[in-house]
């Protein structure tokens, strides 16, 4: 074996979780996540020898995000588009009355499932920046790296969508009848 | 985004200096409306947070051995000589003569890789990818001893380490490795068929079954439903004894 493939393996399976992260929300429909982590790091060896340095992991998840995506294109679908109405347009602004139950609302009723659904329903960038900062544990730093914008953005679209999210989910909460 | 929501999303990123930052959490207890976009913010953080899932148990063998697979099968890729060449110009004479250099090396190493590759290194070319990957990982089991080709006699299989999934030539394999008394076998299992290789020979009222010989490895294969490939250090002759005492699907 060639010395090469070593040393990539050394600088990038740490970052295993981190990929998986990303992966297991990067995947659409038909993808599986497993799948999808192999051939990030199949294309990221690859490509290892012109890598010019930088976070690594951020690195990794901007591969596995181009390969979900041009996988997702090959399918016809688009893992990062919203596949529902926006929600959005329905769930009350939190200023207003009888808004101050959200958080407690969403907390109390964290499920999984719900999470990941309502997720699906945030605007592309917002969605993005989510799953890399506070899913997948991503710096903001990290995080604009991998999407090719500003850190100041990463930090808005994070903050955006963390309130669309809790209030996506205040909703369904309460329409499912939970606390 | 203005002035305010900035600060408030650097508030929320932590990071603030410490006297802005007190300056926030003295606002937040007078701006109703400022705490409830805190709260907001950290209900949608923790709610993100449910989804994270630690990596499953098999994923790093896994990835590791695609490389592993990539890095033999590259190699062998650039051990065969260019379709053409070309000559370069003054500029690059020097640099020409290092890759030379380097080159010839290279070519060296892949040599030897595509020996390591397939223990029948003049017939890798001629075995389909998905049949070489389980060849490969087939690589790492010892040899059974003289007195142990019988393959454990009546012992019941045990199974070695875990599963590991690969996708190979579009095919998605799931590799076990069993110990059978002192002989251990790998057992590959897909939803698509095996290809067969081309110095393989089919079976005799097996169907679709065939068997080859890679080197010290015998391939034993199967194609159904589910196609099982066994791969063992063991006679051809032993080889269907052995498979039918794995428990293939």
């Amino acid at each position: 074996m060639g010395a090469d493939h070593r040393v990539f393996l050394e600088a990038t399976l740490p970052h295993l979780d981190a990929v998986w992260q990303v992966a297991r929300q990067a995947a659409g429909e038909g993808q599986d996540a497993e799948d999808l982590v192999q051939e990030t790091y199949l294309r990221a060896y690859a490509g290892f020898g012109s890598f010019r340095g930088g976070s690594t992991r951020a690195w990794l998840a901007a591969i596995c995000l181009n390969v979900a995506r041009s996988q997702a294109r090959r399918r016809r679908r688009r893992p990062w588009e919203a596949s529902g109405p926006a929600l959005l347009d329905v769930v009350p602004w939190s200023g207003g009355e009888g808004a101050a139950d959200v958080a407690d609302v969403v907390i109390a009723g964290l499920d999984a499932e719900e999470v990941s659904r309502c997720l699906a329903l945030l605007p592309e960038p917002q969605r993005k920046c989510i799953v890399l900062v506070d899913v997948a544990g991503y710096t903001a730093r990290e995080a604009a790296e991998v999407l090719g914008c500003p850190r100041g953005t990463v930090l808005a679209r994070v903050h955006r969508g963390r309130r669309r999210l809790a209030r996506l989910l205040a909703e369904a909460g309460v329409s499912h009848g939970q606390p | 985004m203005d002035s305010h929501d900035r600060l408030l999303a650097a508030f929320l990123a932590e990071e603030l200096d410490p006297a802005e930052e007190r300056r926030w959490d003295e606002h937040l207890l007078e701006c109703e409306r400022c705490w409830r976009v805190v709260q907001e913010d950290r209900a949608g953080r923790q709610a993100a947070q449910v989804l994270r899932q630690p990596a499953p148990p098999g994923l790093a063998d896994r990835v590791a051995f695609a490389v592993e697979v990539a890095a033999a099968s590259g190699a062998r890729r650039r051990s065969r000589p260019p379709a053409r060449s070309r000559r370069p110009g003054r500029h690059g004479r020097w640099l020409y003569g290092r890759l030379a250099g380097a080159g010839v090396l290279a070519a060296g190493v892949a040599v030897t890789l595509m020996m390591v590759l397939l223990p029948g290194g003049n017939q890798a070319d001629a075995v389909p990818a998905a049949v070489a990957v389980v060849a490969r990982y087939a690589q790492a089991i010892p040899s059974p001893g003289p007195d142990q080709h019988q393959a454990g006699g009546r012992a019941a299989p045990v199974e070695v380490g875990r599963p590991v999934t690969v996708t190979a030539g579009g095919q998605r394999i799931v590799l076990r490795t069993w110990r059978l008394g002192g002989t251990e076998a790998v057992v590959a299992v897909s939803g698509d068929p095996f290809p067969m290789p081309a110095h393989a020979q089919g079976m005799a009222g097996g169907g679709m079954a065939w068997s080859a010989r890679l080197g010290r490895l015998g391939l034993y294969c199967r194609n159904g439903p589910m196609s099982e490939l066994v791969a063992a250090p063991v006679p051809a002759a032993q080889l269907a004894v052995l498979a039918a005492r794995l428990p293939l699907s």
